[in-house]
């Protein structure tokens, strides 16, 4: 079967360039809109998800949905620590578990308003657990006792008295910044002092959940029933990953459905806008359909060789979609977790799916849109489409 | 007097039928899009707008989460210029499931209603409500989401304030409201704080003591500002120390730390206008490209450039007035019912006379941009050009 020269097609759309380009344009938009909020998206889950390891289990209080909502007491936490074996412990006999406070802060923004920063407290086991990744980026760590708290980096230049050397009060008791620390994920959007500090300055004597490592061969499960059978405290205990995923759900599904709808109601708009350029085409190139019909090419060919021009033009619009998203990437912006009520500094990410999904997503605007015309135009009949009007 | 022959308008939107109802369709679409996008914006600080001068709200100074004692209610209330105090505690739990989302709150519930005049209860009464050790008030639009109705007993799982036994919260429905401002979410669950404190101090439930915010109403004629200084110097020294702000710049604070979001969906909005503006363009380049040789014979009937002009704005405009009233219509139509989806996150979801206005002006402002390149092209032409033009 004889295909019509794609060359054709490529002229075609060349020769009517004012439609071809509003159409590129507009379904350009189109794509860049839907790219746009899934870029938002992934970067949102990025931050969350992929930080989370999975060599790390959090323990949380029984249905506690946040750190925020999960009380342990000291002498619970006392108990958990001490009377389990199944807790790793490192070279020189330490368990490798951390006692961990969280609390969401009321902090000034430096372009005005208020928003909600999580203020962490954390024993001297944080640090050994978190390791290499914990980056000091300027200044030193806090020392344990002292009334001194370091920065997640992400919080410089957004929230008052983030900078070294400057104090921030809580309650009524100051705490100095001595550092700035980064670490790949939601931590770099928050405060880090000793726990005992924290606890004492904001009256609050009790921790919020535990972090610790299983020595080899204990399962979760196993860990689990310890806690509820032997020590009579039921809890929650999953890997740093899987709760980091269960804090971001609600927002990370909020943006894809946003994505959805749009993606859906403007596309709908696209495949008309293409639909109609089809049929523009087709009608300024009746003639030469009945050229190409009378010379032996098939329907089915014509069929193929509009949609095909179709997708061209949508492709062309999907790119013209993806480069108008490329340069959001690593753009950073904050907003709120409705989950634990905190703000969360998030760099736009243009990762292979969203432009994935860009292409795909216009290609399927070109088929949808040009189904119709390109039936249309196979079912011509020679005679007809010879005839000058 | 300027001829133009309407006839011709409605014939040249007609002779492609299919084409004028697509660009109709798409540009209702688009507009619908618009209406819902910025209704979504402007839900936002609706709270803000809609909050009452007379109220301030006194919480702690460090944190939302945070609570005060329950004890700072007889100081507040003998500060001067107060006339009323009732708390509110953020309870936290969820109806069967997490994703279940609705706010509960336990407050004072004998004053709830005296301190909020815009709720109005639509079905059983506040009498029944505080005889009820168990009872609570729900809003009209939590108790359709959800099918509550009056009598109901709703089981609650605590998270924040979890029962001892490991078993449900239950609340009695005793009365339904409604709200007249947007400032009162009608999706939220209120019962007594009684219930609350008692439950854990009998030890059936545990969780955080104390409240966490109070709501004061002010004496008719005193002063915001030096009312909220006097509670303030109260606990300047702890042992929690407060901050009081008027209800406007509490309802600030959720705003802002949204963030940059509304720039953000604002720029979506900007994306779709521009996609639609595009298109209608290209739709009136096309009418443009066919109707050439019938302005020549216009011309030559002795019809004016502007005449001809005029035709093809027409038609845009009349284009782009179906679609924008057809999308208008489409987000008024819905509005309520997204307004029942996302109460919770964005109570005050509302398409406004404003948002109505912007959104018919954008669409006359693509009609007449659409048309305006086009239409001039017509005009210029000369009757002998646009005669020998080949379609």
């Amino acid at each position: 079967m004889a295909l019509v020269p794609l060359s054709y097609n490529l002229r075609s759309l060349l020769v009517r360039r004012s439609a071809t380009l509003l159409t590129v344009l507009g379904i350009g938009a189109t794509v860049a809109v839907v790219s746009g909020v899934l870029a938002l998206q992934q970067g949102f889950e990025r931050l969350f998800a992929e930080s989370g390891r999975e060599d790390l289990l959090v323990v949380l209080r029984k249905g506690a949905t946040d750190e925020g909502g999960s009380v342990i007491t000291r002498a619970q936490a006392d108990t958990l620590v001490k009377s389990s074996t199944e807790i790793a412990v490192d070279p020189n006999g330490r368990p490798e578990a951390s006692l961990e406070s969280y609390l969401a802060v009321r902090r000034p923004k430096l372009d005005g308003g208020e928003t909600n920063v999580p203020i962490r407290g954390v024993q001297q086991a944080t640090f050994r657990i978190r390791g290499e990744r914990l980056k000091i980026v300027e200044g030193r760590r806090f020392e344990m006792g002292a009334d001194e708290v370091m920065v997640g980096r992400k919080l410089i230049g957004r929230i008052q008295d983030c900078g070294l050397g400057q104090v921030i009060v809580f309650n009524t008791t100051p705490f100095r910044v001595v550092g700035v620390f980064d670490y790949d994920g939601p931590f770099s959007s928050e405060i880090w002092g000793d726990v005992d500090r924290f606890a004492e300055a904001l009256e609050r004597k009790v921790y919020n959940r535990a972090i610790l490592k299983l020595a080899p061969g204990v399962t979760v499960e196993q860990f689990s029933r310890h806690l509820e059978d032997d020590l009579q405290l039921p809890s929650d205990v999953l890997t740093e990953r899987d709760f980091l995923m269960g804090q971001t759900r609600a927002l990370s599904n909020m943006l894809l459905f946003l994505g959805g709808v749009l993606g859906l109601i403007m596309g709908i708009a696209a495949i008309f806008t293409a639909t109609n350029t089809m049929l523009a085409a087709l009608a300024a190139r009746t003639h030469e359909i009945g050229i190409l019909l009378s010379i032996g090419f098939r329907p089915i060919t014509i069929f193929c060789s509009f949609l095909f021009e179709a997708i061209l033009l949508c492709l062309l619009g999907g790119l013209v979609g993806c480069l108008i998203t490329l340069p959001l990437h690593g753009i950073e912006t904050g907003t709120i977790n409705y989950q634990t009520f905190t703000e969360v500094a998030f760099a736009f990410q243009v990762t292979p799916r969203v432009l994935l999904v860009a292409i795909s997503f216009s290609t399927l605007l070109g088929l949808l849109g040009g189904a119709w015309p390109a039936w249309r135009a196979a079912r011509l009949a020679p005679t007809v489409a010879l005839r000058r009007h | 007097m300027i001829k133009v022959p309407l006839r011709l308008v409605v014939k040249n939107l007609l002779r492609h039928p299919v084409r004028s109802i697509l660009t109709v369709l798409s540009l209702a679409v688009a507009v619908f899009l618009l209406c819902l996008l910025r209704s979504l914006v402007v839900s936002l600080d609706a709270g803000v707008r809609e909050a009452r001068s007379d109220r301030l709200i006194v919480q702690s100074a460090v944190s939302l989460f945070v609570y005060i004692p329950q004890s700072y209610d007889t100081k507040i209330r003998q500060v001067e210029g107060v006339e009323d105090v009732c708390s509110w505690t953020w309870f936290g739990g969820y109806y069967q499931e997490q994703s279940n989302f609705f706010a509960q709150f336990a407050v004072d519930s004998d004053r709830l209603l005296s301190m909020y005049p815009e709720m109005v209860l639509v079905e059983g009464s506040e009498a029944d409500f505080l005889a009820d050790r168990r009872g609570c008030l729900i809003g009209d639009q939590l108790a359709s989401a959800y099918g509550f109705k009056l009598g109901d007993s709703i089981p609650i799982i605590g998270s924040l304030f979890p029962r001892t036994d490991g078993g449900t919260w239950d609340f009695q429905v005793k009365g339904i409201y409604t709200s007249t401002s947007s400032n009162v979410d009608r999706k939220t669950l209120f019962f007594h704080y009684k219930y609350l404190q008692e439950s854990r101090d009998t030890g059936a439930a545990s969780g955080p003591s104390n409240v966490a915010v109070f709501v004061v109403r002010l004496m008719d004629g005193a002063r915001p500002e030096e009312v909220m200084a006097r509670i303030d110097a109260l606990f300047e020294n702890g042992p929690q120390r407060v901050q009081t702000t008027t209800e406007a710049a509490f309802q600030a604070q959720f705003v802002s730390m949204v963030g940059n979001i509304p720039l953000f969906v604002s720029s979506l909005g900007g994306g779709v206008f521009l996609a639609i503006l595009l298109a209608v363009i290209n739709t009136m380049l096309m009418a443009a490209r066919e109707q050439v040789q019938d302005s020549g014979i216009m011309k030559a009937l002795g019809f004016t450039n502007l005449s001809v002009f005029l035709v093809l704005l027409l038609q845009s405009l009349l284009l782009a007035l179906a679609g924008g009233g057809l999308g208008i219509l489409a987000a008024l139509g819905v509005a309520d019912s997204i307004a029942e989806m996302i109460g919770s996150q964005f109570p005050g979801f509302a398409v406004t006379g404003e948002t109505v206005l912007l959104a018919a002006t954008l669409s006359i402002v693509i009609g007449l941009v659409a048309g305006l390149t086009p239409g001039l092209r017509l005009g210029r032409l000369n009757v002998a050009q646009s005669m020998r033009a080949e379609v």
